[in-house]
C-alpha cells in the first residue's frame, strides 16, 4: 500500500515575521533554483515551487503523507540561511493540503497582501511558477496547483472591485486627472521638484504614455538630470509661471518652504489657456500650491490630506469586495481540490473501469443479440488483460510525484474526466 | 395600423441595449452588441413610422402618439450620431432610457387623427417639424449630458471615486459630446425655424407669434453658448447655460404651446 501525496507550504510573511527575519529568508532567482534542486535532490519534497517577495517566503511542496517534510524544509532553510530553527519555527507558519492551497489561491488574488487587492503579487507568483518549472520542479498537482492559482486571482480581479480603486498617493493622483482630461499621453505635465517624489512621478507619467513632460528644479543641473532620464524637457525655475499657461497637470514636489504657484500666476496663465482645466497635485510638505488657486474657475487642487482621504475610501472599498473574492476562491479551489481528488489511484482504477465496460457495452449493443454473450466473455477477458499490467504498475508506483504524473497522464489519455 | 409590432420590437431591442449598458457599469464588458442593437432598432422604429404615415395619408406626427414616436426615433439617431462620432458606450446607461421612453409613450398613445387641414400639406412644413423634433432630441441629450458633467465635476472635486466616477467618461469626453449635441440641436433648430418661415409667409399674415419668439431665444442661448466656449468659457458655466437653454425648451414645448400660442397648433 503506497502512501498518498500531500501539499504542503511553509511559510515566513509580513503578518508573522519581522521584516529583518524575513530579509535574512528571502530567495533571490538563482537561490530559489538552487534551493529547490536541493529539496528535490534530498528527496524531501517530490514537487516544489518557492514564491519569495519582500513581504513574504513561501515553500511549496508536495511529499509522502506520513513523511516529516515540514521538519526537514524548515531544517534545511534553517542550515542554509544558519537560522535557529526555533526562531523560524516562531516566526513561521505551516499549512497542509486544502489549506496550503488555500492560502495560495489568497496569495494569488492579492487577499494576504500587506496592500489588500494588489496585483504585483500575481506577477510574482507567475515568476515563481516559471522559476520552479525550469528548474525542474513541478510536475502535474504543482503546475496544475498554480496555474489555477493565477486563474483564480485574475478572475477576482475581473469580476470584483478588489484591485480597481488605487491606494497610493501618485496613483489617486493619475486617475482624477484621467477624469479631467482622459488620455493623459497627449497632455503636458510639468513637475516641479527632482527630488524622489519628483522621480516617481515622472516615471509613472512615462509609463502612462505623457509625451510632454517638463521638469523644473531650482537647481537646474537635476532637472536636466532627470528630463534625461525620463526623455523629457527641463524648465528654468525661474520660467515656471510662464510654464503654467502650457501644462495641463501641475506636480509639486518640492521642498520650498514657501508656496511655488501662486494664485496671479495661475490667473494670468487661465486666460492664456482660454479656461481649460488645470490639474494640480501638490505633493510636497509644505505645500507647494497658494490655497486660493483652490478659488480660480476651472481648477483641481488636491494636496495630500485630500489624497489620504481618497486612499482611506478605497482601502474601505477593496476590503467591502473580499466576501465576493472569497467566494469566487472557494469555488475555484473545491474544483481544484477535486481534481486533486481524482489524482488518487482507486478512484482512477475504478473510473478506468467504468469507461472500459462503457465502451465495451457500447460495441455489444451493435451485435445482433445471440452473439453478444459469446463476445461478451471475451470482450472481458481482453480488457481485463489489457488492463491489468498499467494497473499493477499504477498501484505499485513509490514515488508520490511519479505516481500523480502516471494517473494523471492515465485520467488524460483515457478522457476520464469527461461527464458521461 | 394601431399594434405597431415593429415598432414594439424596435422599444424591446432599445431596451436590450440599454439592459447590456446597464450590466457594463457594473462589469465592464459586453458593449459590443449595443451599436447594432440600436441600429436594427432604429430601423424597423422608422419602418413602424412609415406604415402610420401610410395609414394616415399624412405625416406620422399629426397626432399626439405620432410625434412623440417620432421624438423618440429622433433621440435614437441623436444618440447614434453621437456613438457614432465619439465612439463612447459609457454614456449609453443615461440616454437610452428617453429614447426608450418616448418611443414607448409614442406607441401608447393615440394615433388616430381628424383630417388633415389643406395648408398643412406639403413638404415645406413637414422638415419644420422633422428639423424641429430633432433639434428638441439633441438638446435634451445636451441637457442630460450637462447634468453628467456637473455629476462627475463635483465627485472628481470631492475625491469621489466610487462606481459612477468610473464609470462615466472624463469630463473633456463628456464636455466634447455635449458640444455636439449642442452643434446638432442648433442646426436643426435653425433649419426648422427657417422651413418654417418660409411656410408661414406662404399662409399666415404675420410673424408675430410666440412659439417663434421662442425658438428663436432658444436659437440665440445656444449660439451664445457655443461662441462663449470658443472665447474660452469651459466646464461647469458652459453645462449650466446649457441646461438653462434646455429650461428654454421646455417652456416653448408646454406653457407657450399650450397657454400663448394661437396660430400654431394644427389638426
Amino acid at each position: 500500500m503506497t502512501a498518498e501525496a500531500r501539499l504542503l507550504l511553509l511559510g515566513w510573511n509580513f503578518r508573522v515575521a519581522e521584516t529583518s527575519l524575513r530579509d535574512r529568508i528571502a530567495f533571490s532567482a538563482d537561490e530559489v533554483s538552487e534551493a529547490l534542486r536541493s529539496l528535490l535532490g534530498k528527496g524531501i519534497v517530490s514537487e516544489g515551487v518557492i514564491v519569495s517577495t519582500c513581504h513574504r517566503s513561501e515553500i511549496y511542496g508536495l511529499f509522502e503523507e506520513g513523511d516529516d517534510a515540514g521538519d526537514r524544509v524548515m531544517r534545511y532553510v534553517s542550515e542554509w540561511r544558519g537560522l535557529e530553527p526555533a526562531a523560524l519555527l516562531r516566526a513561521g507558519f505551516q499549512r497542509e493540503g486544502a489549506e496550503a492551497a488555500r492560502h495560495l489561491f489568497r496569495v494569488a488574488s492579492g487577499l494576504d497582501s500587506m496592500a489588500l487587492g494588489e496585483s504585483e503579487v500575481l506577477g510574482q507568483v507567475r515568476q515563481a511558477l516559471r522559476i520552479a518549472r525550469e528548474t525542474g520542479a513541478t510536475r502535474a498537482v504543482l503546475h496544475r496547483l498554480f496555474e489555477w492559482a493565477l486563474a483564480a486571482g485574475k478572475r477576482v480581479r475581473t469580476e470584483t472591485e478588489i484591485g480597481r480603486h488605487p491606494l497610493s498617493l501618485v496613483s489617486i493622483g493619475f486617475e482624477l486627472a484621467t477624469k479631467v482630461f482622459g488620455n493623459l499621453a497627449k497632455r503636458t505635465v510639468l513637475v516641479l521638484g527632482a527630488g524622489d517624489t519628483g522621480t516617481l512621478f515622472a516615471r509613472q507619467a512615462l509609463d502612462a504614455g505623457v509625451r510632454d513632460l517638463r521638469i523644473a528644479n531650482r537647481t537646474s543641473s537635476t532637472a536636466a538630470a532627470l528630463a534625461a532620464r525620463v526623455s523629457g524637457l527641463a524648465v528654468a525655475w525661474e520660467d515656471v509661471p510662464r510654464e503654467l499657461a502650457a501644462a495641463d497637470v501641475v506636480v509639486g514636489t518640492t521642498a520650498s518652504p514657501r508656496p511655488v504657484v501662486r494664485r496671479d500666476d495661475v490667473e494670468h496663465a487661465m486666460r492664456q489657456r482660454r479656461g481649460r482645466p488645470m490639474f494640480f497635485l501638490d505633493l510636497a510638505v509644505p505645500a507647494d500650491v497658494e490655497p486660493a488657486v483652490r478659488d480660480v474657475y476651472n481648477t483641481f487642487v488636491y494636496g495630500l490630506n485630500d489624497l489620504e482621504g481618497v486612499a482611506e475610501e478605497n482601502r474601505r472599498r477593496r476590503a467591502r469586495e473580499v466576501p465576493r473574492a472569497e467566494a469566487i476562491l472557494e469555488e475555484e479551489l473545491s474544483r481544484f481540490l477535486a481534481w486533486m481528488g481524482s489524482l488518487s489511484v482507486v478512484p482512477t482504477v475504478a473510473d478506468l473501469r467504468r469507461r472500459v465496460d462503457h465502451l465495451r457495452d457500447e460495441e455489444l449493443s451493435r451485435l445482433p443479440g445471440p452473439d453478444r454473450e459469446r463476445f461478451r466473455t471475451f470482450a472481458d477477458s481482453l480488457a481485463a488483460r489489457l488492463l491489468h499490467e498499467p494497473m499493477r504498475r499504477l498501484k505499485s508506483e513509490a514515488d508520490a510525484g511519479r505516481r500523480l504524473d502516471r494517473v494523471e497522464a492515465v485520467r488524460h489519455l483515457f478522457d476520464l474526466d469527461r461527464e458521461e | 395600423m394601431e399594434w405597431h409590432a415593429l415598432g414594439w420590437v424596435a422599444v424591446a431591442l432599445y431596451a436590450g441595449a440599454e439592459a447590456l449598458s446597464i450590466r457594463a457599469l457594473v462589469q465592464p464588458r459586453g458593449l459590443a452588441p449595443v451599436p447594432l442593437l440600436m441600429a436594427v432598432g432604429l430601423a424597423l422604429h422608422f419602418a413602424d413610422l412609415e406604415l402610420v404615415g401610410r395609414a394616415l395619408h399624412s405625416v406620422p406626427y399629426r397626432t399626439i402618439g405620432g410625434s412623440m414616436s417620432l421624438f423618440g426615433w429622433m433621440l435614437g439617431v441623436s444618440y447614434a450620431a453621437l456613438l457614432f462620432r465619439h465612439r463612447n458606450r459609457a454614456i449609453g446607461p443615461f440616454l437610452i432610457p428617453f429614447v426608450i421612453l418616448f418611443s414607448a409613450a409614442g406607441l401608447l398613445l393615440p394615433m388616430a387623427s381628424s383630417a388633415q387641414a389643406e395648408e398643412t400639406r406639403g413638404p415645406l412644413l413637414a422638415l419644420h417639424v422633422t428639423f424641429g423634433i430633432l433639434g428638441y432630441a439633441a438638446f435634451t441629450f445636451s441637457f442630460v449630458l450637462s447634468v453628467l458633467y456637473l455629476i462627475q465635476d463635483r465627485q472628481i472635486r470631492r475625491g469621489r471615486t466610487g462606481l459612477l466616477f468610473a464609470r462615466l467618461p472624463p469630463l473633456e469626453a463628456i464636455g466634447r459630446m455635449n458640444r455636439t449635441s449642442v452643434l446638432i440641436g442648433l442646426a436643426a433648430l435653425g433649419a426648422s425655424v427657417l422651413f418654417g418661415l418660409l411656410w408661414a409667409n406662404r399662409v399666415w399674415t404675420t410673424f408675430a407669434d410666440p412659439k417663434i419668439e421662442w425658438a428663436v431665444a432658444t436659437l440665440a442661448v445656444y449660439g451664445y453658448l457655443l461662441w462663449m466656449e470658443r472665447r474660452g468659457w469651459k466646464g461647469p458655466r458652459v453645462a449650466i447655460l446649457s441646461i438653462f437653454g434646455y429650461g428654454l425648451v421646455l417652456f416653448s414645448y408646454t406653457v407657450v404651446n399650450i397657454y400663448f400660442s394661437r396660430s400654431h397648433t394644427f389638426r
